[in-house]
Parts: C-alpha cells; structure tokens; sequence
C-alpha cells in the first residue's frame, strides 16, 4: 500500500495521470455497465431532420441526384 | 463540526470573497445598472400612450395571481446574471488553486492550522452558494428598483398599480429558485468543478490550456483505442440546463436524489480528491 501511495505521489505528473485514470475508469465501466448509448446529433424542426448519423446517406443521395441530372 | 472548525470555514469564505470580490460582487453590480439603463432607454423609445397601456397590462396580468406559479416567468430576467456568474464561476476555479502557487501564498495558508481539504471545500462552497447569494441580492436590488421605477410610471398614468406588488412578489419567490437551482446546478456540475481545480492545481501556466486539451485528448484516445464514446455520452447526458434548473419547488427532491446526480458526485469527488492531492506539489 506505502508502495502504491509513494509511486502515485511521487511527483505532480503521476498523481495527475492517476486521477485520470481512475476517472476515465469509472466512467467507462460505468457506462459498459448501464449500457449508455452512443448519441449522435439529432435536430428536429418542423421543416427538415437532421440527424448526422444519416449525413452520410444523404451525402449519397445527393451524389447520386447529381449524377442523374448531369446525365 | 466543532467550533473551531466553523471559524475556520468562516476564516476562509471570508478570503475567498475578499481576494474575488471583483467576480462575486463587483460583476452583478455593474451588470444591474447597465440592465436597469437598457430598460429605461428602451421605455424612453415607447410612445407614452404604449407605455402606459403596456404597464397597464402587466399590472392586470399579475393582478391575484399566485406569486409561486408566476415565479419561473421572472426566472427569464435573471438570465443575464447566471451567464454572467457561470463565465465568473469557471474563471474563478481555474484561477483559484493555480494563483495560489503564483504569488506563493499557498505557503502562508499550508503554515495555518488549515488542511488542503478544508481550502478546497472552501473554493467549491464559494462557488456554489456564496457567489450566486450575492447575484441573488443585486438582482432582488434590480427588480426592487425597476418596481419602483414601473410603480412610478403607473401613477403618473393613472393607472391602478396593485398588480405589480405581486409582480415583485414573483420575483421574489424566483430568486430562491434560482438560487436553489445554482447549488444543484454546482452539485449537477461538480465533475466539472472538479475537473476545473484539478487542473487549476495542476498547471504552471494556463491552466484553461490543460483542462480543455487533456479533455479532448483524453476523448480522441478512447475513441481511437477503444472505438467508443463513453466520455462523450457521459458530458453530453449533463450538459442540458433542464436538468439543474429548478422551476418549482417540488422538483427540488427530484433533481437531487437521482441516479445521475448522485453518480455525478462520486466522479466529481474523485476529481476533487486529486485537486485536494495536487496541492502538495508547489512550485
């Protein structure tokens, strides 16, 4: 345990990347455990939706509508 | 707590707004005027006709009404100070620890019978209840004055101004619930309270520098060794106001006693917990 304790607070720099560390941790375990949904950027109004999850889809279609009209 | 512990406590919140009464006092008031000024310039615009008939409809609208339900309208017109306290609140604990080894005073309160948990403890009270009672007492200065001001007008317009006591008393009743939404908003944010005086310990200069890019870094790595995104779910689940802004008293239990909440706390402690370590390490 003295061992632990002096290697975290030997200098600043350990301490700081083990307070890190255990944040990063937790919040990871936490959020594998309770399952915590990647979310993306979803915008709704009543005139269009955008949700970035699709923006590539819609890059497509827009490519594809391109091409048709050049045709 | 004894009472030499309470002294301490008070011995500190005492330097706090002493050494940042620029932030906790001086910012709301000059704020209030200039707001105060806006509005006056604003009626001056008006046709005094408008005026009148406007400050006839304000005092019919309030007339009777319950002061609790009218409240959260009032919360809108504090809106300019809460910015305003939250830009000075993340000025103030990224400065705080960092000026402390800058002008080596960090030696003088380390020599006092005061621990570095007591300070920080200090440091995340000031913010979150010391700093927004006195935005709370210059915006109850400014509604004070404004009613005055709109009671003024009613009379040299003939116009029956009962209303607009229980306007002022809906004000009123809104700076309790925004002074209760800042301390759950800093219990809500005490991750990043935490974060804030971690690297406000940390630094030997710019400490906003290392609080933004240890963050990004830490964000891009996990996403780029892991492929996931839990830090990133993680700030943006608590980064909607709705979730620490009070709108009626029986929210308050709520929004205290939850999962999140209280999960928050434990990271933020963690955090803290650092920040309070860090401060062995002086320049």
């Amino acid at each position: 345990m003295n061992t632990i304790k002096s290697l975290v607070l030997r200098n600043r720099y350990t301490l700081l990347v083990t307070v890190l560390a255990v944040y990063v941790l937790v919040l990871v375990l936490e959020g594998a455990i309770t399952g915590r949904e990647v979310r993306v950027i979803d915008f709704d109004n009543p005139f269009f939706d955008l949700i970035v999850r699709n923006f590539e889809e819609f890059m497509d279609d827009s490519r594809q509508n391109r091409d048709a009209d050049q045709l | 707590m004894d009472k030499f512990s309470l002294l301490q406590y008070r011995a500190l919140i005492r330097r706090e707004i002493l050494e940042h009464r620029n932030l906790f006092i001086l910012a709301p008031t000059f704020l209030a005027p200039i707001l105060f000024m806006a509005m006056v310039w604003i009626a001056n615009q008006l046709d005094p006709d408008d005026l009148g008939s406007m400050i006839s409809y304000l005092a019919m609208l309030f007339n009777g009404l319950s002061p609790v339900e009218m409240a959260p309208i009032f919360m809108l017109g504090g809106i300019p100070f809460i910015i305003v306290l939250f830009s000075c609140a993340i000025v103030y604990l990224l400065v705080t620890l960092y000026q402390d080894r800058k002008d080596s005073s960090v030696l003088f309160w380390q020599s006092m019978p005061v621990s570095n948990l007591k300070t920080v403890l200090t440091k995340i009270v000031t913010v979150g209840a010391i700093a927004p009672f006195f935005y709370m007492a210059v915006l109850f200065g400014f509604y004070l004055v404004t009613v005055i001001w709109l009671s003024i007008l009613g009379v040299s317009h003939d116009i029956e101004i009962a209303g607009i006591g229980y306007m002022f008393m809906a004000a009123v009743v809104s700076l309790l619930l925004l002074y209760i939404s800042a301390i759950v908003a800093t219990l809500w944010l005490l991750p990043s309270v935490g974060w804030l005086l971690l690297f406000s310990a940390f630094a030997r200069r710019t400490p906003l520098m290392w609080a933004a890019g240890v963050f990004i870094m830490i964000g891009f790595l996990e996403d780029f060794l892991f492929g996931t995104q839990f830090l990133a779910n993680w700030v943006e689940s608590r980064a909607n106001p709705n979730q620490y802004l009070i709108m009626s008293f029986g929210d308050v239990f709520d929004r205290i006693f939850n999962y999140d909440m209280l999960f928050g706390i434990v990271v933020g402690a963690i955090l803290i917990a650092g920040a309070v370590l860090m401060r062995r390490f002086i320049d």
